[in-house]
Protein backbone atom coordinates (compact mmCIF):
# COMPACT_ATOMS: atom_id res chain seq x y z
CA UNK A 1 0.00 0.00 0.00
CA UNK A 2 1.47 3.36 -0.93
CA UNK A 3 1.36 6.55 1.08
CA UNK A 4 -1.49 8.15 -0.77
CA UNK A 5 -3.64 5.05 -0.25
CA UNK A 6 -2.89 5.14 3.47
CA UNK A 7 -3.74 8.83 3.61
CA UNK A 8 -7.04 8.12 1.84
CA UNK A 9 -7.85 5.38 4.36
CA UNK A 10 -7.01 7.66 7.28
CA UNK A 11 -9.26 10.40 5.98
CA UNK A 12 -12.05 7.92 5.25
CA UNK A 13 -11.70 6.66 8.82
CA UNK A 14 -11.97 10.22 10.15
CA UNK A 15 -15.06 10.84 8.07
CA UNK A 16 -16.77 7.68 9.34
CA UNK A 17 -15.93 8.59 12.94
CA UNK A 18 -17.46 12.04 12.51
CA UNK A 19 -20.55 10.51 10.91
CA UNK A 20 -20.93 8.03 13.77
CA UNK A 21 -20.68 10.84 16.34
CA UNK A 22 -23.31 12.81 14.48
CA UNK A 23 -25.70 9.83 14.44
CA UNK A 24 -25.06 9.26 18.15
CA UNK A 25 -25.74 12.89 19.01
CA UNK A 26 -28.94 13.00 17.00
CA UNK A 27 -30.26 9.76 18.46
CA UNK A 28 -29.43 11.05 21.96
CA UNK A 29 -31.32 14.22 21.26
CA UNK A 30 -34.19 12.20 19.86
CA UNK A 31 -34.39 10.06 23.01
CA UNK A 32 -34.36 13.15 25.23
CA UNK A 33 -37.12 14.62 23.13
CA UNK A 34 -39.15 11.40 23.42
CA UNK A 35 -38.69 11.35 27.21
CA UNK A 36 -39.86 14.93 27.45
CA UNK A 37 -42.88 14.28 25.23
CA UNK A 38 -43.95 11.39 27.44
CA UNK A 39 -43.26 13.08 30.78
CA UNK A 40 -45.15 16.28 30.09
CA UNK A 41 -48.66 14.79 29.70
CA UNK A 42 -48.09 12.53 32.71
CA UNK A 43 -47.01 15.50 34.83
CA UNK A 44 -50.10 17.41 33.76
CA UNK A 45 -52.31 14.44 34.64
CA UNK A 46 -50.71 14.26 38.10
CA UNK A 47 -51.31 17.94 38.78
CA UNK A 48 -54.89 17.77 37.55
CA UNK A 49 -55.57 14.85 39.88
CA UNK A 50 -54.05 16.78 42.79
CA UNK A 51 -56.30 19.74 42.03
CA UNK A 52 -59.31 17.38 41.81
CA UNK A 53 -58.47 16.12 45.29
CA UNK A 54 -58.29 19.65 46.72
CA UNK A 55 -61.55 20.17 48.68
CA UNK A 56 -61.25 23.97 48.37
CA UNK A 57 -61.55 23.91 44.57
CA UNK A 58 -65.25 24.27 43.72
CA UNK A 59 -66.86 21.19 42.15
CA UNK A 60 -68.15 23.24 39.23
CA UNK A 61 -64.63 24.02 38.08
CA UNK A 62 -63.40 20.47 38.27
CA UNK A 63 -65.00 19.24 35.04
CA UNK A 64 -62.36 21.17 33.06
CA UNK A 65 -59.69 19.20 34.86
CA UNK A 66 -61.33 15.94 33.84
CA UNK A 67 -61.42 17.03 30.19
CA UNK A 68 -57.79 18.00 30.44
CA UNK A 69 -56.85 14.60 31.89
CA UNK A 70 -58.76 12.98 29.05
CA UNK A 71 -56.93 14.97 26.36
CA UNK A 72 -53.56 14.36 27.97
CA UNK A 73 -54.27 10.62 28.05
CA UNK A 74 -55.29 10.78 24.36
CA UNK A 75 -52.04 12.56 23.54
CA UNK A 76 -50.04 9.92 25.40
CA UNK A 77 -51.74 6.99 23.70
CA UNK A 78 -51.25 8.66 20.34
CA UNK A 79 -47.56 9.30 21.01
CA UNK A 80 -46.87 5.81 22.21
CA UNK A 81 -48.60 4.37 19.15
CA UNK A 82 -46.37 6.53 16.94
CA UNK A 83 -43.23 5.27 18.65
CA UNK A 84 -44.39 1.67 18.42
CA UNK A 85 -45.21 2.10 14.74
CA UNK A 86 -41.83 3.57 13.93
CA UNK A 87 -39.89 0.32 14.10
CA UNK A 88 -42.63 -1.94 12.72
CA UNK A 89 -43.23 0.27 9.73
CA UNK A 90 -39.61 0.28 8.62
CA UNK A 91 -39.52 -3.52 8.80
CA UNK A 92 -42.81 -3.79 6.87
CA UNK A 93 -41.54 -1.45 4.19
CA UNK A 94 -38.36 -3.45 3.76
CA UNK A 95 -40.40 -6.62 3.29
CA UNK A 96 -42.89 -4.68 1.19
CA UNK A 97 -45.81 -6.29 2.98
CA UNK A 98 -48.33 -5.58 5.71
CA UNK A 99 -48.10 -7.01 9.22
CA UNK A 100 -51.90 -7.15 9.38
CA UNK A 101 -53.95 -7.98 6.32
CA UNK A 102 -55.69 -4.91 4.84
CA UNK A 103 -59.45 -4.97 5.33
CA UNK A 104 -62.30 -3.02 3.80
CA UNK A 105 -62.92 -0.03 6.05
CA UNK A 106 -65.82 2.42 6.20
CA UNK A 107 -63.84 5.64 5.85
CA UNK A 108 -66.55 8.01 7.01
CA UNK A 109 -66.96 6.11 10.24
CA UNK A 110 -63.22 6.09 10.75
CA UNK A 111 -63.04 9.84 10.04
CA UNK A 112 -65.84 10.61 12.50
CA UNK A 113 -64.25 8.49 15.23
CA UNK A 114 -60.86 10.14 14.80
CA UNK A 115 -62.37 13.62 14.69
CA UNK A 116 -64.18 12.84 17.96
CA UNK A 117 -60.90 11.70 19.53
CA UNK A 118 -59.26 15.05 18.85
CA UNK A 119 -62.31 17.25 19.49
CA UNK A 120 -61.50 17.87 23.20
CA UNK A 121 -57.95 18.99 22.33
CA UNK A 122 -59.28 21.17 19.52
CA UNK A 123 -61.88 22.84 21.70
CA UNK A 124 -59.21 23.80 24.26
CA UNK A 125 -57.97 26.27 21.63
CA UNK A 126 -61.45 27.16 20.45
CA UNK A 127 -61.11 25.07 17.30
CA UNK A 128 -63.57 22.62 15.89
CA UNK A 129 -63.03 19.58 13.70
CA UNK A 130 -65.73 19.14 11.08
CA UNK A 131 -66.11 15.97 9.02
CA UNK A 132 -67.56 16.96 5.63
CA UNK A 133 -69.88 13.97 5.45
CA UNK A 134 -71.28 14.86 2.03
CA UNK A 135 -67.80 14.54 0.49
CA UNK A 136 -67.44 11.05 1.99
CA UNK A 137 -70.87 10.03 0.61
CA UNK A 138 -69.87 11.34 -2.80
CA UNK A 139 -66.45 9.65 -2.93
CA UNK A 140 -67.24 6.37 -1.20
CA UNK A 141 -70.99 5.86 -1.56
CA UNK A 142 -71.46 2.38 -0.13
CA UNK A 143 -67.89 1.35 -0.95
CA UNK A 144 -65.08 0.74 1.47
CA UNK A 145 -61.34 1.23 1.30
CA UNK A 146 -59.00 -1.76 1.62
CA UNK A 147 -56.42 -0.55 4.11
CA UNK A 148 -54.56 -1.50 7.25
CA UNK A 149 -56.89 0.34 9.58
CA UNK A 150 -54.54 1.02 12.49
CA UNK A 151 -51.84 2.44 10.27
CA UNK A 152 -54.14 4.70 8.30
CA UNK A 153 -55.92 5.77 11.49
CA UNK A 154 -52.56 6.79 12.89
CA UNK A 155 -51.67 8.69 9.70
CA UNK A 156 -54.97 10.60 9.79
CA UNK A 157 -54.53 11.21 13.54
CA UNK A 158 -51.08 12.69 12.91
CA UNK A 159 -52.57 15.13 10.40
CA UNK A 160 -55.38 16.03 12.80
CA UNK A 161 -52.98 16.46 15.69
CA UNK A 162 -50.83 18.84 13.65
CA UNK A 163 -53.89 20.78 12.53
CA UNK A 164 -55.01 21.16 16.16
CA UNK A 165 -51.51 22.23 17.24
CA UNK A 166 -50.81 24.70 14.46
CA UNK A 167 -54.23 26.09 13.53
CA UNK A 168 -55.12 29.66 14.43
CA UNK A 169 -57.49 29.67 17.36
CA UNK A 170 -61.24 29.63 16.71
CA UNK A 171 -60.78 28.16 13.23
CA UNK A 172 -62.49 25.12 11.77
CA UNK A 173 -60.42 22.09 10.80
CA UNK A 174 -62.00 20.22 7.90
CA UNK A 175 -61.70 16.51 7.32
CA UNK A 176 -62.94 15.59 3.87
CA UNK A 177 -62.74 13.07 1.04
CA UNK A 178 -61.92 13.72 -2.61
CA UNK A 179 -61.32 11.63 -5.71
CA UNK A 180 -60.11 11.73 -9.30
CA UNK A 181 -59.81 9.08 -12.01
CA UNK A 182 -56.91 7.29 -10.39
CA UNK A 183 -57.02 8.11 -6.69
CA UNK A 184 -59.15 8.67 -3.61
CA UNK A 185 -57.89 10.94 -0.85
CA UNK A 186 -58.56 11.85 2.72
CA UNK A 187 -57.78 15.52 3.27
CA UNK A 188 -57.18 17.58 6.40
CA UNK A 189 -57.55 21.27 5.76
CA UNK A 190 -56.86 24.02 8.28
CA UNK A 191 -55.95 27.65 8.65
CA UNK A 192 -52.86 28.40 10.68
CA UNK A 193 -49.12 28.90 10.44
CA UNK A 194 -47.96 29.24 6.83
CA UNK A 195 -45.69 26.62 5.24
CA UNK A 196 -42.95 27.93 2.93
CA UNK A 197 -42.00 26.27 -0.37
CA UNK A 198 -38.67 25.30 1.17
CA UNK A 199 -40.47 23.69 4.12
CA UNK A 200 -42.84 21.84 1.77
CA UNK A 201 -39.82 20.04 0.30
CA UNK A 202 -38.61 18.82 3.70
CA UNK A 203 -41.82 18.49 5.63
CA UNK A 204 -42.08 14.70 5.34
CA UNK A 205 -38.48 14.05 6.41
CA UNK A 206 -37.96 12.34 9.74
CA UNK A 207 -37.29 14.83 12.53
CA UNK A 208 -38.16 17.88 10.44
CA UNK A 209 -40.03 20.73 12.11
CA UNK A 210 -40.66 24.04 10.37
CA UNK A 211 -39.36 27.31 11.84
CA UNK A 212 -42.85 28.71 12.40
CA UNK A 213 -43.93 25.39 13.93
CA UNK A 214 -41.02 25.52 16.38
CA UNK A 215 -41.89 29.10 17.26
CA UNK A 216 -45.57 28.32 17.88
CA UNK A 217 -45.23 25.02 19.73
CA UNK A 218 -41.95 24.16 21.42
CA UNK A 219 -42.61 20.46 21.86
CA UNK A 220 -42.76 18.09 18.91
CA UNK A 221 -41.06 14.90 17.82
CA UNK A 222 -40.96 15.66 14.12
CA UNK A 223 -42.10 12.13 13.24
CA UNK A 224 -45.86 12.60 12.65
CA UNK A 225 -45.74 13.49 8.96
CA UNK A 226 -42.79 11.20 8.33
CA UNK A 227 -44.81 8.27 9.69
CA UNK A 228 -47.86 9.29 7.68
CA UNK A 229 -45.76 9.31 4.50
CA UNK A 230 -44.36 5.83 5.31
CA UNK A 231 -47.88 4.51 5.93
CA UNK A 232 -48.95 5.85 2.55
CA UNK A 233 -45.92 4.31 0.84
CA UNK A 234 -46.86 0.92 2.29
CA UNK A 235 -50.34 1.42 0.76
CA UNK A 236 -48.80 2.26 -2.65
CA UNK A 237 -50.22 5.72 -2.15
CA UNK A 238 -48.73 9.12 -1.44
CA UNK A 239 -49.01 12.09 0.86
CA UNK A 240 -49.23 15.63 -0.47
CA UNK A 241 -49.13 19.05 1.05
CA UNK A 242 -50.66 22.07 -0.59
CA UNK A 243 -50.33 25.37 1.22
CA UNK A 244 -51.33 28.84 0.20
CA UNK A 245 -50.94 31.62 2.72
CA UNK A 246 -52.36 30.41 6.00
CA UNK A 247 -54.45 27.62 4.47
CA UNK A 248 -52.82 24.23 4.33
CA UNK A 249 -54.17 20.97 2.98
CA UNK A 250 -52.61 17.60 3.68
CA UNK A 251 -53.90 14.77 1.51
CA UNK A 252 -53.48 11.04 1.99
CA UNK A 253 -53.87 9.65 -1.50
CA UNK A 254 -54.78 6.00 -2.10
CA UNK A 255 -54.80 4.21 -5.47
CA UNK A 256 -58.37 3.88 -6.71
CA UNK A 257 -58.29 0.05 -6.95
CA UNK A 258 -58.31 -0.02 -3.14
CA UNK A 259 -61.91 1.18 -3.33
CA UNK A 260 -64.06 -1.94 -2.92
CA UNK B 1 -52.67 42.20 52.39
CA UNK B 2 -55.40 39.70 51.69
CA UNK B 3 -54.85 37.26 48.80
CA UNK B 4 -57.55 39.10 46.82
CA UNK B 5 -55.25 42.09 46.37
CA UNK B 6 -52.58 39.96 44.71
CA UNK B 7 -52.59 39.25 41.01
CA UNK B 8 -50.75 36.18 39.82
CA UNK B 9 -49.93 36.13 36.13
CA UNK B 10 -49.48 32.76 34.42
CA UNK B 11 -47.76 32.68 31.05
CA UNK B 12 -47.79 29.34 29.32
CA UNK B 13 -48.99 28.10 25.94
CA UNK B 14 -49.99 24.76 27.46
CA UNK B 15 -52.77 25.40 29.98
CA UNK B 16 -52.67 21.78 31.17
CA UNK B 17 -50.16 22.75 33.86
CA UNK B 18 -51.26 26.24 34.75
CA UNK B 19 -54.97 25.38 34.96
CA UNK B 20 -54.70 23.08 38.03
CA UNK B 21 -52.39 25.60 39.75
CA UNK B 22 -54.73 28.42 38.94
CA UNK B 23 -57.75 26.58 40.36
CA UNK B 24 -55.94 25.89 43.63
CA UNK B 25 -54.74 29.49 43.97
CA UNK B 26 -58.13 30.95 43.06
CA UNK B 27 -59.64 28.75 45.76
CA UNK B 28 -57.23 30.45 48.17
CA UNK B 29 -58.57 33.83 47.02
CA UNK B 30 -55.90 35.03 44.59
CA UNK B 31 -56.72 36.90 41.43
CA UNK B 32 -55.25 34.83 38.58
CA UNK B 33 -54.71 35.73 34.93
CA UNK B 34 -53.51 33.29 32.24
CA UNK B 35 -51.81 34.39 29.00
CA UNK B 36 -50.17 32.27 26.35
CA UNK B 37 -47.19 34.23 24.99
CA UNK B 38 -44.48 36.71 25.94
CA UNK B 39 -45.92 39.64 23.94
CA UNK B 40 -49.32 39.41 25.63
CA UNK B 41 -47.64 39.07 29.03
CA UNK B 42 -45.49 42.18 28.56
CA UNK B 43 -48.59 44.10 27.48
CA UNK B 44 -50.38 42.98 30.62
CA UNK B 45 -47.43 43.86 32.90
CA UNK B 46 -47.32 47.33 31.32
CA UNK B 47 -50.77 48.21 32.54
CA UNK B 48 -51.46 46.00 35.59
CA UNK B 49 -49.94 45.43 38.96
CA UNK B 50 -48.72 41.86 39.22
CA UNK B 51 -47.35 40.30 42.43
CA UNK B 52 -46.04 37.06 41.05
CA UNK B 53 -45.28 36.00 37.51
CA UNK B 54 -45.37 32.25 36.86
CA UNK B 55 -43.80 31.71 33.45
CA UNK B 56 -43.01 28.81 31.18
CA UNK B 57 -39.65 28.72 29.35
CA UNK B 58 -40.57 27.01 26.08
CA UNK B 59 -43.42 29.09 24.70
CA UNK B 60 -44.17 31.41 21.78
CA UNK B 61 -42.72 34.93 21.95
CA UNK B 62 -45.67 36.46 20.09
CA UNK B 63 -45.80 39.27 17.57
CA UNK B 64 -43.96 41.96 19.54
CA UNK B 65 -40.83 39.80 19.87
CA UNK B 66 -40.17 38.11 16.53
CA UNK B 67 -37.16 35.89 15.92
CA UNK B 68 -36.94 34.30 19.36
CA UNK B 69 -36.67 30.51 19.26
CA UNK B 70 -39.59 29.17 21.29
CA UNK B 71 -37.28 26.87 23.28
CA UNK B 72 -35.56 29.99 24.69
CA UNK B 73 -38.40 32.48 25.09
CA UNK B 74 -38.57 32.29 28.89
CA UNK B 75 -34.92 33.34 29.30
CA UNK B 76 -35.52 36.49 27.27
CA UNK B 77 -38.75 37.13 29.13
CA UNK B 78 -37.22 36.75 32.62
CA UNK B 79 -34.36 39.14 31.73
CA UNK B 80 -36.85 41.69 30.43
CA UNK B 81 -39.06 41.42 33.52
CA UNK B 82 -36.03 41.79 35.80
CA UNK B 83 -35.03 44.99 33.96
CA UNK B 84 -38.39 46.61 33.44
CA UNK B 85 -40.56 45.26 36.26
CA UNK B 86 -38.12 44.67 39.14
CA UNK B 87 -40.91 44.47 41.73
CA UNK B 88 -42.56 41.46 40.15
CA UNK B 89 -41.46 38.19 41.76
CA UNK B 90 -40.69 35.52 39.19
CA UNK B 91 -41.25 31.78 39.23
CA UNK B 92 -40.29 29.69 36.22
CA UNK B 93 -42.34 26.62 35.63
CA UNK B 94 -40.89 24.38 32.97
CA UNK B 95 -39.57 20.98 32.05
CA UNK B 96 -36.02 22.00 31.13
CA UNK B 97 -33.32 20.00 32.89
CA UNK B 98 -30.21 21.89 31.76
CA UNK B 99 -28.53 22.87 35.06
CA UNK B 100 -26.51 25.77 33.60
CA UNK B 101 -29.68 27.33 32.29
CA UNK B 102 -31.50 26.76 35.57
CA UNK B 103 -28.56 28.33 37.45
CA UNK B 104 -28.78 31.36 35.21
CA UNK B 105 -32.47 31.78 36.05
CA UNK B 106 -31.70 31.45 39.75
CA UNK B 107 -28.96 34.09 39.50
CA UNK B 108 -31.59 36.37 38.02
CA UNK B 109 -33.62 35.83 41.16
CA UNK B 110 -36.20 33.48 39.68
CA UNK B 111 -37.42 30.40 41.51
CA UNK B 112 -37.39 27.34 39.28
CA UNK B 113 -40.02 24.62 39.54
CA UNK B 114 -40.24 21.55 37.35
CA UNK B 115 -43.65 20.94 35.86
CA UNK B 116 -45.38 17.89 37.23
CA UNK B 117 -42.45 16.99 39.51
CA UNK B 118 -42.90 19.52 42.29
CA UNK B 119 -46.15 18.44 43.99
CA UNK B 120 -49.00 20.79 43.08
CA UNK B 121 -49.62 21.74 46.69
CA UNK B 122 -45.96 22.68 47.20
CA UNK B 123 -45.93 24.72 44.01
CA UNK B 124 -49.09 26.54 45.08
CA UNK B 125 -47.67 27.25 48.53
CA UNK B 126 -44.42 28.59 47.07
CA UNK B 127 -46.36 30.95 44.83
CA UNK B 128 -48.51 32.01 47.77
CA UNK B 129 -45.40 32.70 49.86
CA UNK B 130 -43.81 34.73 47.05
CA UNK B 131 -47.02 36.75 46.70
CA UNK B 132 -47.78 37.48 50.34
CA UNK B 133 -44.30 37.29 51.85
CA UNK B 134 -45.82 35.10 54.55
CA UNK B 135 -44.59 31.55 54.98
CA UNK B 136 -47.65 29.45 55.59
CA UNK B 137 -46.57 25.79 55.53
Amino acid sequence: MNESQIAALVSENERLKAELNEVRASSNQYLQNVAHQLTAPLGAIKWSIEALKDPQVPIGRKSNLLSSIYSQATILVHLIKNFALMSNLEADLELGQFREKPEPIDMMRLAINLANDFQPQASERGNKIVVAESTFHKVFGSKKLAIEKNLVAQAISNLLENAVKYADSRETINLLAQADDRTVSIVVESKGIPISDEEKRNIFARGFRGAAARQKVAAGTGIGLYLASRVMKLHQGAIHVDAQGRISRFALEFPRPKLK
Amino acid sequence: MSPKKHTILFVDDEPMFTEPLRLVLEAKGFNCVSLTDMSAAVDFLDSNEVSVLVSDIMMPSGEAFPGIDSSETGFHFVSLVREEFPDVRVICLSVIGDQTKIEKLKRQGALYLRKGETPLETAAKLIETKATGVINF
